[in-house]
């Protein structure tokens, strides 16, 4: 206590306060050299050629230099590694000269044992009574700590990026192998069919999913070729499985019995063998065969379906009919199913639609309440009758980009028709 | 909230499951989940009533076949009720009408 004896004073006192700021007075009459000398930064002046003329020990500690072999002997530029130097030379330097002071600038010192010491320096020119520049005082702060933290920084955002990187390119990659597993499950062209035109689309509802929807059209030799289109119940890599084993099994059975009917019963045998009970996988689908006939320019159409939507006709005149196919079953629900087929005969100018309710179930209205349906299809149909199938199919894809997002499903969507006028190939010299 | 309700009680025939709402691809894995807790004796009918069902699509009918299954697992039976217009012409596209048996409403469809 430094309280006098005797004296009455309360515990924030007169007396008190004189007694604590003596003592305050003590400890920094104590320090205006000690605290230059070990003040926990580094001090140094110098000449305005930077020649050192003054510097704090705390400083020499650091860079592990004596006074004597600074002092008078080194610049300023000297303590600095080769990239601090630099950037004195040409940031530093020209800024304090511009400018009188400058602070909070990080430069690299060099450290005795060829280490070097990231530190924050700010500077300031001292001016004489004439206000003529008589030297440069300047504060070195470590700034380890803060180095370590920005290189944290610096790793974490690196290693960051390169997670981002690495999720980009699995993104990538995945949707390269997603690309090439779509194209197994779709003809990248259709075969050209002599006589005959065909298009086809794709739309898939989610560009990351693979479809379940598939068609396909392939030579079965002589003139004849077969067609197929359907769609596989679910989604995703199960449903895509699925599509694959259906679109493979129907274009090897097709080659061994091209018969519409017996080629879904082997579809059927081979989905239901594989894929029974808590987990059924069935499609839909219309398997045809077209056989072009260049002396009439007629194509004959036999077709089968299994549970699938009834193709649409487009007639040269205008007309649109769907070719009924009741009571064929889903392929491969039940052992043995039951397929429904058709026929019609393609003149000139004449169609054959095939599509999945990807198109007919498309939400619409304001609300994406109503669905589009079978008779908007067919009146849809009848608009565009006579035309080849290229532009029909032209047509069906802009209304499907149309539905936007009332559309839930994939669709796919097949047409062959014959031209109206002769096609170049086999056909023109047999047009009437 | 789900868009499916689903009520089971039992009739003479054997269970009955009321359908109400919506039977689609989120809603079906339910329709499995219910499936499995019924007990189903060799003889019995599942009746699968849809008076109350709304809305239907392909992943609802692939859940409808999975009880086909389930009956037909347990040497049941099984007949759907009220199926609704829509539904039904579904059905008829797919040819399930060819393997369900279809009743007017499940009064009919629990007659033994």
């Amino acid at each position: 206590m430094m309280c006098r004896a005797g004296q009455q004073s309360g515990p924030y006192g007169a007396d008190d306060e004189e007694a604590a700021n003596a003592s305050f007075a003590a400890l920094l009459e104590d320090g205006a050299e000690e605290l230059y000398e070990n003040a926990p930064c580094g001090y140094l002046s110098t000449l305005l050629d930077g020649t050192v003329v003054k510097i704090n020990a705390t400083l020499l500690g650091w860079l592990g230099l004596e006074r004597e072999e600074v002092v008078g002997r080194m610049r300023f530029t000297d303590l600095l590694t080769v990239g601090g130097k630099l950037y004195h030379e040409t940031h530093f330097a020209p800024l304090l000269r511009m400018r009188g002071e400058i602070g909070g600038i990080a430069l690299e010192m060099k450290q005795a044992g060829d280490k070097r010491m990231p530190v924050l320096v700010s500077s300031a020119v001292k001016h004489g009574e004439g206000g003529q520049p008589l030297l440069i005082r300047t504060t070195v702060f470590d700034a380890r700590d803060r180095r370590a933290y920005e290189e944290e920084l610096l790793r974490a955002r690196k290693a960051a990026e390169e997670a981002r990187r690495q999720a980009e390119a699995d993104r990538a990659r995945l949707q390269q192998a997603l690309a090439v597993l779509q194209r197994s499950l779709l003809p990248d062209t259709l075969p050209a069919i002599p006589g005959m035109e065909t298009a086809a689309h794709y739309r898939t509802a989610s560009p990351d999913r693979l479809g379940g929807d598939f068609y396909d059209v392939f030579p079965l030799g002589g003139t004849r070729f077969a067609f197929f289109l359907g769609d596989v119940c679910g989604k995703g890599p199960e449903a895509a499985a699925v599509t694959s084993l259906t679109r493979y099994t129907l274009r090897a059975a097709a080659l061994h019995d091209p018969d519409p009917v017996s080629v879904l019963a082997t579809l059927n045998e081979v989905l239901h063998e594989r894929y029974t009970g808590g987990d059924p996988r069935y499609c839909t689908v219309v398997f045809g065969i077209v056989d072009p006939d260049p002396e009439s320019g007629r194509a004959a159409v036999r077709i089968a379906s299994g549970g699938h939507p009834p193709a649409l006709v487009l007639r040269a005149d205008g007309r649109a009919d769907f070719l009924p196919t009741p009571g064929g079953l889903l392929v491969g629900i039940m052992p043995a199913a039951s397929f429904a087929t058709a026929a019609t005969t393609l003149a000139p100018g004449d169609a054959l639609l095939l599509y999945t309710d990807g198109l007919t179930e498309a939400r619409t209205g304001e609300d994406r309440t109503a669905l589009y349906g079978d008779a908007a299809l067919r009146a849809f149909a009848a608009d565009h009758a006579g035309e080849p199938p290229g532009a029909v199919m032209k047509a069906l894809a802009d209304l499907l980009d149309g539905f936007g997002d009332g559309l839930d499903d994939d669709t796919a969507l097949l047409a062959l028709g014959v031209p109206s006028r002769p096609a170049p190939g086999p056909a023109t010299k047999n047009t009437p | 909230m789900s868009a499916l309700k689903i009520v089971t009680r039992d009739a003479a025939t054997g269970p009955v499951l009321e359908l109400l709402g919506e039977l689609d691809y989120a809603t079906a894995p339910e329709l499995r989940d219910v499936l499995a807790t019924v007990t189903l004796r060799p003889g019995q009918r599942l009746v699968m009533d849809l008076a109350g069902m709304e809305f239907c699509d392909s992943s609802g009918l692939t859940a409808l076949i999975i009880a086909r299954n389930h009956a037909h697992a347990a040497r049941a039976d099984i007949a759907l009720a009220a199926v609704p217009a829509r539904t039904l012409r579904l059905m008829n596209i797919a040819g399930l009408d060819q393997i369900f048996s279809l009743h007017p409403d499940s009064d009919v469809a629990t007659r033994p």
